[in-house]
């Protein structure tokens, strides 16, 4: 019994993040290019089922089904140095493969068409796993394929596998920059509300901090996209150590995300990392020392986050995993934790215990680490709502003006009306209301009575 | 020269040589009459005719010392010293000063008894009376023979009273002498000579016509016997009484087989040895006065020619003053031995030889120590190099238990179980000989328990055979260093040895982590595998258990986990199985898992220690329980409110919203308990134990604590044994923590209960629109003012049957109205529960906070890290409030 994760990847940048985070996998259990065992790969102790099976001929193969309505990423995936170790039979490419044109409707409604197939792999997938636990969906939210498909296969997720946790690693535009795709708003407000609604839980990730981390971190003015990439599987290959490495706690996403998030709305996850360094980014810096202290400071900084969340003095954390890899001392975690709580780097939810749990896990003993410890943080804060509040202020912009909407209108479900997009615009602003009502003292009391009951 | 400090000095003399009596008026007669007698003395001594001549003293010096050294060593010593003090020209009255010397040294003993020391003038007078006859000192080289008798006894050892003979001159005292004399020499019955006859028997304890020896240790002297005869008699008698005692105890302990056992049994022969020497001695004085009497005349009625051939009564006692010594240390080692054995008497024995000023006595003891100590070093030896214990007399410090002892000390530690390396022997401080410190001694017992262990409990007896072949060493007393050396040389080999096996051959460390990962819950998957796939039949009764089950559930969470890469050795170890059963548990009290563990490896994880293991597994595996009871309830609700509940959110939609934060503040509980066990408890203590496993040198003995120590601050600090100062004694931190649990899961079966409530209505309200939906294509209303509100719901109802098949809620089958009744006895059930547990967790946070003890204060500590519990301290109360509460008073508990 595993708990395996079946790993959907959609559009360009899923797939550009998922084959980054499958090389990684790869170098953390010692699997060859081909999917076979590396000779020194016999340490043991960690769990390469959850991820991956094996083919009867005892290769490893990723529990991975790539999604994309142009070929060029995944074509280049079927070339690259890791072509060998997918099923041939999880790729999915229209034949005449136009893309959804960074429109969302253009990728929603390409499902239909998709839908058959794609199920017709996740039920193998799926049969093919013991007790299988989640599904855990690789996409970006501005463009078409990932977010437009990405929505669809999340409602249709919902309805084909009603218990299965599904989880998403959701890259968000940069909000703060000019964008690159003008329709973006749109985009990312239809996207949004089916994370909302049809995801159990979202590691935010938020392409204007990772450009700022990498570029700050790695001290390029420009971070390729690989950079970016490397900056995302790291964060992927650190929160599944758990799950990978089996421990006393935290060995099943359950496990993990339970204790994040208490209330199913809010269920959006920031991550931090530190240290980034050459070890999983290339022409990252090298770091001199680190402690846990050290790492358990720098992860709460808000410029580690990978959000580029603006807070509020209200802003609080719900809930707090630090997952801390290498040689870390557990009285030095204990310090950490009272020192952190003695100087107040953190602020709570007030309705609720909450704290910073810790999990201390083992690394890959196949791969050198320059720095003694590094750590993620997962933390469900409530800052995250003002990253919606701007998608929806950009959004209103855009649709007073009424801009670019034709290209909408040509798919379902906006051929009879614009509804939709309403009705987003309804369920994002609830997700902000809540996140704003959950840094109130109150939350529990007040929200309570004001919705209505029905006895 | 100042009469008055001759006077003074000679009554502080007398004082202090003459013990007090207990009778003043005789304490007083005796001393005046000893210092007149002293004053006499040294009156007789004020002019001395050889004084100033020393080649003259030197001569007699010389002679004396051809006379009792057979060897010329010793004469030709001093006639070296004599020839160097003759060249100093600072010493003026080099004749006085070797008088003086050749006085001193035959000058009377110190030890003398109080009896013969209070006789002392007497004798003096007597010796002086006898001098004239003796005629001058030229003719002592003729009593060579005499002194021939004395061969037992060190030259250096203290000299023999023997009053200046040179008293011939001393003419102007006289008259006092020869009245004494007259007085003296009354012709006795018997006379002197009578006695010299007898005196040989008596010696060796025989009575004779005269002396006879009426009982064990009474000599009757005759009668009407002059005082100074009677003094020399008890004198002599001493030893004659000593002898006695002494040669019937050798004999009891030749009789009697075993007894004092073999140290015992040295002793005796070493004292047998002591005794033949004395009558030897005793055999030479009897030549002499044969010799003597064979000179005696008819006429010579006072035996003066036996006087003249040397050979007196004093002179008998002289000669056995040092056999007397000795038998009397010997008497002294005798009596206290009695009931002693083996390492005690060799204490005794070395406690003469050590602390003894005498260096007669220390002489002595020494010699009696080497030959006593041989059967121990013997035992010793089998001991350190065998591991074997051959100790029929109980003599050796190591005691072999016997069963029942084991059994009773086993009992006596209230339940720990016993071991063999624990009981098999056992170490008696009062039997340590104090020829060896006790770390020493300790040494000794651990290098031959550990070689028996090894012969025994490791079944690896050739190793030790070969060791002990290779190694083994005659061990003796002699050299106490090397011995040392030796023991720490076995001490090193054997421990490195045990260890070696424990590690190597035992697999200790690989247990002890397979130990922390099955009973410890550290292998995760393996856990998380086996709670899921066991979980069904655990919420089941206990009775309906089967065992084969178990071990088939068992089996396949090795197969599907990492488990599966453990070595076979461990993984047969490992079993699942019930505890014993009581009447109306369920499945999830009575299961456990268990590690087997056999010997050798039981010395270190005692069953006492297994049983701990599963304790510490019971309360693990119990909150593991309750996190996946709450973490599956999660992600029920979790994965519901992405459908069913987020459709029925208008009705239940508060009560999921507070029932949710309750549940998050359980899986918070659950967090940071599990985490504080893990980091705070187990992990720490891990650490340590490692450390000293793999400290150099580390014994077995320091492993069993070390581990003994793992397991206990495993017990204590992971709540276990720790005591809470509640408010009710008896709510221990288990109790406390095992109701919050029990609290938790009965919120999230009250939780189910909601669930399944906000099912049947999503069921109710799909049927109902499409009833709606049929009645409309039907070309009806959808809902008609003529329905009334029943008849409507049991068309909804019928019109939902054929739905249920394909609807995803295969939980509710419950009636719609019944769960629409139940609904608000569920709500006041969420209700009281949260009540419960949040008075539950206060009073556990209160009693965390008053821990002495630092990690559990952290507990507390970590459980509000956002201050959520706000804990007041004040008139002995503490009082755990909720940051929430404050704003609202329903929530709070109470």
């Amino acid at each position: 019994m595993p708990r395996e994760i079946i790993t959907i990847q959609a559009g360009q940048c899923g797939n550009s993040i998922g084959s980054q985070f499958w090389q990684q996998l790869c170098l953390e259990h010692g699997i060859s290019q081909d999917g076979n065992l590396e000779d020194f790969a016999t340490e043991g102790g960690d769990r390469k089922d959850v991820f991956f099976y094996q083919s009867d001929d005892t290769r490893y193969i990723p529990r991975a089904i790539l999604l994309d309505l142009e070929p060029r990423v995944i074509h280049g995936i079927q070339t690259g140095p890791y072509k060998n170790i997918y099923n041939p039979e999880n790729f999915h490419v229209p034949k005449d493969g136009g893309g959804a044109g960074n429109i969302w409707a253009m990728g929603f409604s390409a499902g239909e068409n998709v839908y058959e197939e794609v199920m017709e792999m996740l039920d193998r997938e799926a049969d093919g796993s013991d007790s299988l636990e989640a599904f855990m969906l690789l996409h970006s939210i501005a463009g078409g394929t990932g977010s437009g498909l990405g929505s669809f296969l999340l409602e249709k997720l919902n309805d084909r596998f009603p218990k299965k946790l599904i989880q998403t690693y959701s890259v968000f535009p940069d909000m703060t920059s000019g964008s690159e795709v003008i329709v973006q708003p749109y985009n990312s407000l239809l996207a949004l509300r089916r994370l909302t609604q049809n995801a159990d839980s979202v590691v935010v990730l938020d392409n204007g901090a990772l450009t700022r981390i990498a570029a700050d971190r790695l001290h390029v003015q420009e971070p390729s996209l690989t950079q970016t990439n490397q900056l995302v599987s790291t964060v992927m290959c650190a929160s599944t150590t758990t799950l990978r490495y089996p421990g006393y706690m935290h060995n099943d996403l359950v496990g993990i995300i339970a204790s994040l998030i208490p209330t199913p709305r809010c269920h959006f996850l920031m991550t931090s990392y530190t240290p980034f360094t050459s070890d999983s980014i290339s022409q990252g810096k090298a770091v001199r020392k680190t402690t846990v202290l050290d790492v358990m400071r720098r992860l709460l900084q808000p410029k580690n986050r990978m959000v580029s969340a603006m807070p509020t003095k209200q802003s609080c954390y719900i809930s707090i995993l630090n997952i801390i890899q290498g040689e870390a001392d557990p009285t030095d975690v204990h310090k950490s934790l009272l020192r952190i709580r003695e100087r107040k780097l953190a602020t709570f939810i007030p309705w609720g215990p909450a704290s910073i749990q810790v999990a201390l896990t083992k690394k890959s003993p196949y791969i050198p680490m320059s720095h003694r410890v590094s750590g993620l943080m997962l933390a469900n804060h409530t800052s995250v709502a003002t990253l919606f509040e701007r998608i929806l202020k950009q959004y209103n912009v855009l649709r007073k003006r009424g801009a670019f909407l034709e290209q909408y209108k040509k798919v379902p479900p906006f051929t009879d009306s614009l509804d939709e997009f309403d009705e987003s615009k309804a369920v994002v602003q609830d997700l902000i209301a809540e996140y704003k009502a959950a840094e109130q003292k109150d939350y529990l009391q007040t929200d309570a009575s004001s919705e209505p009951h029905a006895q | 020269m100042a009469t008055d400090k001759i006077e003074e000095g000679l009554s502080k003399l007398i004082e202090h040589i003459l013990p007090e009596l207990e009778d003043e008026d005789e304490d007083e007669a005796l001393k005046d009459n000893a210092l007149e007698l002293a004053r006499g003395m040294i009156d007789s001594h004020v002019s001395q005719a050889h004084a100033d001549d020393p080649a003259h003293i030197g001569n007699i010096i010389r002679n004396r010392l051809i006379r009792e050294n057979r060897t010329s060593d010793k004469a030709l010593r001093f006639a070296n010293l004599y020839s160097r003090l003759l060249a100093l020209p600072i010493i003026k009255r080099k004749g006085s000063i070797l008088h003086l010397l050749h006085e001193l040294s035959e000058s009377s003993d110190p030890e003398r008894e109080s009896f013969s020391r209070a006789s002392n003038g007497v004798q003096s007078t007597a010796s002086t009376s006898r001098a004239p006859s003796r005629g001058t000192d030229s003719r002592r080289p003729s009593k060579t023979a005499t002194g021939d008798t004395d061969e037992e006894f060190d030259a250096t050892a203290p000299p023999k009273p023997f009053l200046a003979p040179d008293r011939t001159n001393g003419k102007g005292n006289e008259p006092t002498k020869a009245t004494l004399l007259a007085n003296a020499n009354p012709p006795s019955d018997p006379s002197e000579v009578t006695l010299l006859k007898d005196l040989p028997y008596t010696l060796q304890g025989v009575s004779s016509k005269i002396l006879t020896f009426t009982n064990e240790n009474v000599l009757k002297l005759p009668p009407n016997m002059p005082v100074p005869l009677v003094s020399l008699l008890h004198t002599l008698a001493e030893p004659a009484l000593l002898y006695r005692s002494l040669s019937a105890y050798v004999e009891e302990s030749d009789s009697v087989e075993g007894k004092g056992g073999l140290v015992g049994q040295s002793l005796s022969a070493a004292i047998s040895n002591e005794l033949k020497a004395y009558l030897s001695l005793v055999a030479g004085l009897e030549g002499e006065i044969r010799r003597a009497i064979s000179t005696l005349t008819e006429d010579d009625e006072h035996g003066l020619s036996v006087r003249k051939a040397g050979v007196t009564l004093r002179r008998c006692v002289i000669w056995t003053r040092e056999a007397t010594m000795g038998l009397r240390l010997m008497a002294a080692i005798v009596g206290e031995s009695k009931g002693k054995r083996g390492g005690q008497l060799i204490s005794i024995i070395h406690g003469f030889s050590t602390s003894h000023g005498d260096p007669f006595v220390f002489n002595f003891a020494k010699r009696l120590l080497g030959s006593v100590t041989r059967p121990f070093y013997d035992l010793l030896r089998r001991w350190v190099y065998d591991g074997e214990l051959t100790d029929p007399y109980l003599e050796f410090f190591v005691i072999e238990q016997s069963e029942e002892a084991i059994a009773e000390a086993s009992a006596e530690r209230r339940g720990h179980a016993s071991s063999v390396w624990q009981d098999k022997y056992k170490l008696d401080d009062e039997m340590v000989p104090t020829i060896m410190t006790p770390e020493f001694a300790n040494k000794v017992f651990l290098i031959g328990k550990s070689l028996n262990f090894i012969r025994y409990g490791c079944e690896d007896s050739e190793w030790v055979e070969k060791y002990s072949k290779t190694t083994s060493k005659e061990l003796s007393h002699d050299d106490y260093t090397s011995l040392e050396q030796q023991i720490d040389e076995a001490y090193k080999t054997t421990m490195e040895r045990l260890m070696h096996l424990m590690n190597k051959k035992f697999n200790l460390f690989e247990h002890l982590c397979a130990l922390k990962k099955f009973l410890l819950l550290g292998q995760g998957d393996f856990i998380a595998l086996l709670m899921e796939s066991l979980s069904a039949n655990l919420d089941r009764p206990a009775n309906t258990l089967y065992r084969h089950n178990l071990t088939a559930q068992l089996e396949h969470a090795i197969r599907g986990s990492n488990a599966q890469y453990e070595s076979q050795e461990v993984l047969r170890r490992l079993d699942a199985r019930m505890l014993e059963l009581s009447h109306g548990e369920i499945g999830w009290d009575v299961f456990t898992l268990e590690y087997k563990i056999d010997a050798p490896v039981d010395v270190v994880v005692t069953p006492y220690g297994s049983r701990e293991y599963l304790k510490v597994f019971n309360f693990l595996w119990r909150i593991k329980r309750v996190e996946f009871a709450l973490g599956s309830a999660w992600k029920k609700y979790m994965t519901g409110a992405r459908g069913v509940l987020s459709s029925v959110a208008d009705k239940v939609g508060s009560d999921w919203k507070v029932a949710r934060c309750c549940i998050a503040e359980m899986i918070h509980f659950v967090a940071q308990l599990q985490y504080y066990i893990l980091f705070q408890v187990i992990e720490p203590s891990w650490e340590k134990l490692i450390a000293s496993m793999n400290k150099p040198n580390a014994t077995l003995d320091d492993l069993i604590d070390a581990h003994k120590l793992y397991l206990t601050s495993i017990t204590r600090k992971g709540l276990l044994g720790g005591t809470a100062k509640s408010r009710q004694p008896e709510m221990s931190f288990l109790v406390q923590l095992h109701e919050i649990l029990k609290n938790m899961l009965a919120y999230k079966d009250a939780m189910d209960g909601l669930y399944s409530c906000s099912v049947a209505e999503f069921t109710r309200r799909q049927a109902q629109s499409a009833l709606i939906e049929a009645r409309t294509a039907a070309g009806k209303w959808g809902v008609s003012e003529s329905d009334s509100p029943y008849e409507f719901a049991q068309q909804v109802k019928k019109h939902s049957r054929p739905k249920d098949d394909t609807s995803d809620s295969d939980d509710s089958d419950s009636d719609d109205e019944e769960s629409d009744e139940q609904l608000p006895a569920i709500r006041q059930r969420l209700k009281t529960l949260t009540a419960e547990f949040q008075a539950r967790t206060s009073v556990l946070l209160g009693d965390l906070a008053n821990q002495p003890d630092m990690d559990m204060r952290f507990l507390g500590v970590m459980f509000s890290f956002n201050d959520f519990y706000v804990v007041k301290k004040g008139r002995g109360k503490t009082i755990v409030e909720r940051r929430s509460a404050q704003t609202k008073g329903d929530e709070t508990p109470g």
